[in-house]
Order: C-alpha cells, then sequence, then structure tokens
C-alpha cells in the first residue's frame, strides 16, 4: 500500500482537530491512493490533461491540416498512426487536440455549478423558508430529464460552446444544490453551529467560515462522480451539432462527423467514441473511489475485514 | 395509508411540479436570441402574420399575462405550428410519441430483466470472481456514450454480420407484424437500455448485500434453508422496493439515450423529430418535446411511487 507523506503527516499534525475531520483526509488519501485501479484512472486523467496542454508539441500535424489524396484511409496508414478522416485530416492530432475541448466542456460546467450551488444550498439551509422555495423551485428541473433540459436549453439560446455550457450548468444546480442543502440541513443542528450562534457569530460567518469546510466535501465528491455523464452529455450536445462547432476538434462532433462515413471507414467514428469512453471510465472510477472512501459505510466494512480476515465472504449470503 | 389514498396524494404532488414544468417551457422562449415572432413563424412570415402572432402571444403584455393565454392554449391541446411542416404540433406529436414510448418500452424491459440477473448473480456472490466481472460490466456500461454504443452495434450487428436491421420501425417492402418491430427494436433497445442497466444493477446489488447482512437472514441460514432459497425468498422479496425505485427513476435517463438511439437508428421518434426541430430551429417542435417528455417522466415516476408503495408493506 503506498502511503503518501499527506496520509502520514495528517493524524499527527491534525490532533488539535476533531477526530473526524482527521479520519476524512485519511480516507480519502488511503482509499483513493490505495486504490490501484483508481491510480490507474488517476493516471490516464493525468496524460490526457497533458495531451491537452502540450497539444502543439505533441500532435504529428495541424489538426485541421488535411491532406485529400488520403481521406478515408485505415490506421496504420504510413505517417498516420491512427488513419485520416474524410477530410483527409490526421485522426491522431485531431484526437490529441480535441482532448482540449472534450476535458474543458465535460469539466468546466461541474466546477461552475457547484461554485453556484455551494452558497445557494448553504443560504437554502440557513433560511428555512427560503430554502424550501429553492428547493421547490429545484423540483421542477427534476421533472426534466438531465440530457434533454440541457438539449432545450443549447438549443433554444442556439449553438456554441458558450452556450452549451450555460445550458449545462443550469442543467446540473439542482442536482449539487441538493446535494449540499442536505449536508447542511444536517450541519446546522450540531453543537459547533449551536457554539458560534451562542457567541453571536454573524450568518454570513457561520455558514461561510465554520460551515462551508464541513459541507464542500459532500459537494466535491458529488461533482467528481458526475463528470464522467457530463463529458458524455457535453460530447452529446455536440454531437447533435449544440456545442463546438466544426471544423474545431472535439471527440463528440468527430464521432457525429464520422457516422456519414461508417459504412465506408468505420474508424473515423470508432476512435473518438473510444477516446470519450476511457475518459468517462476512468472520471467514474476515480470518482466512486472518492465517494466509497467517505462512504462511512464502506469504512465501516474497511475496518471490520481488517479487524477479522476469517468472517469470510460466504458468510454474507 | 391506504394505496387509494397514496395514489391520491401523489396525484396531489404532481400537480404544482406539472405546472412548474409548463413554466419552465413557457420561460425557455426569452432565451432566445432576436425577434420571438419571427423565431415562431420562421423567415417566410409575413409582416401581417408577424402581427397577428404578437398580438395573439400578447408580447406587449406582462409576462404573466403571457404566460395565462399560453397556459389556457395548451389546455385546449394548442402548443402552436410547426415552422417548418406548417401543422400544428400536437398532430405531429401524437404518433411519434407512441413510436418512442414503444422503444421505451422495449428499452425498459431489457434494463428490468438484466439488472435484475445481474444482481441475483451478483450479490449473493459479494466479492468473489462473478460478483466482480459484474461490477466491471456496469463500469463499462455506464461509461459508453450512448451515441457511439450506437454506431458501434450498427456497424458489427447491423452491418458487418447482417443479424439486425439498422433503420427505422418497419421493413421498407410489406411492413408490419409484431416480429418484425421486435427485430427491429433489438439493436436500438439495448443501445439505450446500456447505462440504465448499470445504474440498476449497481444500486439493486448493494441494497440486496445490505439485506443479505441482516439478522433475519442468518437466522434463516439457521433455520437450514439453502442460499438459493435464501436469496428467492428472502433477499429478492426485501430488495424489490429499492429494485422499483430505481427502475422507475430510468425512466427520464432512458428519454435522454432515446434521442440519440432514434437519430442512430432512423426510429421515427419524439427524439428523431427534436433533433430535426434543432436543425431547422422549430421552436414550437421543440417545446412540444420536451413537454411531452417531462410529462411522461412525471407521470412515470408516480406510477413507479405506486408501484414501490406497494411492494412496501412498512408504508401501509
Amino acid at each position: 500500500m503506498s502511503v503518501t507523506s499527506m496520509a502520514t503527516t495528517s493524524p499527527a499534525s491534525s490532533q488539535r482537530f476533531s477526530p473526524a475531520r482527521r479520519s476524512n483526509l485519511y480516507f480519502v488519501w488511503r482509499g483513493v491512493l490505495g486504490d490501484p485501479v483508481a491510480r490507474i484512472a488517476a493516471v490516464i486523467i493525468f496524460l490526457l490533461v497533458l495531451c491537452a496542454i502540450f497539444a502543439p508539441y505533441l500532435a504529428p500535424f495541424p489538426p485541421n491540416e488535411a491532406d485529400p489524396a488520403l481521406r478515408l484511409q485505415p490506421p496504420g496508414t504510413p505517417g498516420h498512426l491512427l488513419g485520416l478522416d474524410h477530410q483527409g485530416r490526421d485522426i491522431l492530432s485531431r484526437l490529441i487536440y480535441g482532448a482540449r475541448l472534450t476535458l474543458l466542456s465535460g469539466v468546466v460546467p461541474v466546477i461552475l455549478g457547484a461554485a453556484i450551488s455551494i452558497p445557494l444550498g448553504l443560504i437554502g439551509a440557513w433560511y428555512p423558508r427560503l430554502g424550501e422555495v429553492v428547493m421547490r423551485v429545484m423540483d421542477v428541473f427534476f421533472a426534466f430529464p438531465m440530457a434533454l433540459l440541457a438539449i432545450m436549453l443549447a438549443a433554444l439560446m442556439g449553438p456554441g460552446l458558450g452556450n452549451m455550457m450555460i445550458a449545462l450548468v443550469v442543467t446540473l444546480i439542482p442536482y449539487n444544490t441538493r446535494v449540499v442543502y442536505a449536508a447542511a440541513s444536517q450541519e446546522r443542528e450540531l453543537a459547533y453551529i449551536e457554539a458560534a450562534k451562542a457567541m453571536a457569530t454573524s450568518d454570513l460567518k457561520i455558514l461561510f467560515v465554520e460551515m462551508l469546510p464541513n459541507v464542500v466535501a459532500a459537494s466535491v465528491v458529488y461533482s467528481c462522480t458526475i463528470v464522467g455523464a457530463v463529458v458524455i452529455t457535453a460530447a452529446g450536445l455536440s454531437f447533435l451539432g449544440l456545442g463546438v462547432q466544426p471544423p474545431i476538434a472535439e471527440w463528440g462532433i468527430m464521432t457525429s462527423e464520422g457516422r456519414s462515413y461508417v459504412f465506408v471507414a468505420p474508424h473515423i467514428a470508432a476512435l473518438p467514441g473510444l477516446a470519450i469512453t476511457v475518459l468517462v471510465m476512468a472520471f467514474n472510477l476515480l470518482g466512486d473511489s472518492l465517494r466509497d472512501s467517505l462512504d462511512p459505510k464502506t469504512r465501516l466494512q474497511l475496518v471490520k475485514h481488517r479487524a477479522a480476515p476469517s468472517d469470510s465472504d460466504e458468510g454474507k449470503a | 395509508m391506504s394505496i387509494i389514498a397514496f395514489i391520491g396524494t401523489r396525484m396531489l404532488y404532481a400537480v404544482p411540479v406539472l405546472l412548474g414544468v409548463t413554466v419552465i417551457v413557457f420561460l425557455s422562449l426569452q432565451l432566445i436570441p432576436g425577434d420571438i415572432a419571427l423565431t415562431l413563424l420562421g423567415r417566410m412570415a409575413t409582416q401581417a402574420q408577424l402581427e397577428a402572432l404578437r398580438l395573439d402571444l400578447g408580447l406587449d403584455r406582462p409576462l404573466l399575462v403571457q404566460y395565462a393565454g399560453w397556459l389556457l392554449d395548451l389546455f385546449r391541446g394548442d402548443i402552436g405550428n410547426s415552422i417548418s411542416q406548417q401543422l400544428p404540433v400536437t398532430q405531429i406529436l401524437g404518433p411519434k410519441i407512441v413510436n418512442s414510448l414503444i422503444l421505451m418500452a422495449g428499452s425498459l424491459t431489457l434494463v428490468l430483466a438484466a439488472g435484475f440477473v445481474l444482481s441475483v448473480a451478483s450479490a449473493p456472490r459479494f466479492r468473489t470472481f462473478a460478483d466482480r466481472a459484474v461490477v466491471a460490466l456496469t463500469l463499462v456500461l455506464a461509461s459508453l456514450p450512448v451515441f457511439w454504443l450506437g454506431i458501434v452495434l450498427l456497424y458489427f450487428f447491423g452491418f458487418k454480420w447482417k443479424l439486425f436491421p439498422i433503420s427505422g420501425m418497419y421493413n421498407m417492402v410489406d411492413p408490419g407484424g409484431l416480429g418484425q418491430l421486435l427485430h427491429h427494436m433489438v439493436l436500438p433497445a439495448i443501445t439505450t437500455a446500456a447505462s440504465s442497466i448499470a445504474v440498476v444493477t449497481r444500486v439493486t446489488r448493494s441494497r440486496m448485500i445490505d439485506v443479505l447482512g441482516q439478522p433475519y437472514v442468518l437466522a434463516a441460514r439457521a433455520r437450514g434453508l439453502s442460499r438459493r432459497q435464501i436469496v428467492l425468498r428472502h433477499a429478492v422479496r426485501n430488495t424489490l422496493p429499492t429494485f422499483a425505485n430505481i427502475g422507475g427513476l430510468q425512466i427520464g435517463y432512458l428519454f435522454g439515450s432515446v434521442i440519440f438511439t432514434e437519430i442512430i437508428f432512423n426510429w421515427p421518434g419524439v427524439g428523431l423529430l427534436l433533433f430535426d426541430a434543432i436543425m431547422q430551429r422549430d421552436v414550437p417542435v421543440i417545446q412540444g418535446c420536451v413537454l411531452v417528455v417531462a410529462i411522461v417522466f412525471v407521470l412515470g415516476n408516480m406510477v413507479s411511487d405506486v408501484i414501490v408503495h406497494a411492494l412496501d408493506p412498512r408504508k401501509r
């Protein structure tokens, strides 16, 4: 098991904090970094981020440079490892450049959504009447399937990267707000909040200094588990022609362009779709691992398993 | 609470949500950049038509008044006219909804069947190879973009191996018949169902693992019941409410996926209609599609809540 410097220092340095806080950090590091599958997922995401950042240095060709003589050539064509698309552009180069917008359009809406949901959920939980109104409005948004709401908003605002991101942020807010609201509603009943109130701490200070650090974990975990789904939805919007516009390289739109040539040159649609699958799988694995490491139930199992290794799985059935 | 009373309250809860849905669809018009009347009627509209529509929508009046008029029209079954087809939206939507619901029913059946079988196959074998294989499968299924899975299935099973048709609901020559429909539905239903199978399996499996750790399961073991009897009699029965709940929630996800499936397999449903409407910026049709899907979603969730309630004796 890999014990990072963070994990070894945290129990000692955090003795003055409550034990719950120390164990959170401990379990996150131990759970995520001690899990080999999650480590592989983290490496895949890291490599794809590097691809996105250093695309101009890594890609053998500019993303829109076309060689019409070689159009539709399959993977393995000399000089073009992954083949060429319907316009004769190098698919490997377009995949490397495409990582940029694919990652951005999946990750940015999640971050913006969390940034809006956290204060919204906190304030909603603190002022019950206001919270009631906010959550009832959110309930209405839950009546729309997520993908459909994003499609409607993006379609009406008009196609484009910016509008697509706005549509995704609006779609994500209700889900994340509900998570924050639930966590904050539990926190406000705890003794430290009562103590802060007794000391006449201002509402704003209680919410954003006292409560925020204890609520933010729930929102971050939720955000991490949903990034994969948002990457798919964002790529899907571009696939529908509502997001990134051609000739910009992005994996969703590359899949969409390849669809017309699927019987002649299946690799054009297959490769970007495969790239999306790998990226999403990595995000999902990492998100699951993070959630498990913070879930009290799983912790209990971990502890149990260590305490009584003879308690075989057969006993479960 | 008796089941009738529960259905009654649940329907009352649905009313404000449905009203809220109409508010959002109505307000979404405000997102359109530029002249609403021009967008609704299309570029071919004459000046007189534009003026008439502005008057009809009451664009000069307060939003609330506009909404009231719009809602009244909606109750009369009038969501406006399609720009591209010059027909009432409701008239176009009718047959498309039926086609989408057929595909949805097929997908939901597949989701429930696969989710159930995979859960029963994995949970009692917690942490064995079979269990891990199912977990790995759900991970893959949850990570597949629906539009890509559709293309892959279409290429291999439709084009290369010619096992299933790749387009539409019926053959071009001699259309009709349930057998033909089912044959056409196989690939679209699998495509639509994939990610939902993953969600249902994960939730049901972990609930069943919880159930199998309960004292009454230990008691059943002590009484000498076989593993099969315990799983089928106790574990499955106590997992059913969770299963029905998560199954019902999939209706919404399935609708999200159906849009992509219909485009790829050329299935003449709401999704394909929506896609064409997006391409032509046919706003009334877009609104109609979204409204219909949201209503079906809310009603579907209501039905699943009632089923969950009926399955759980503790709630009575």
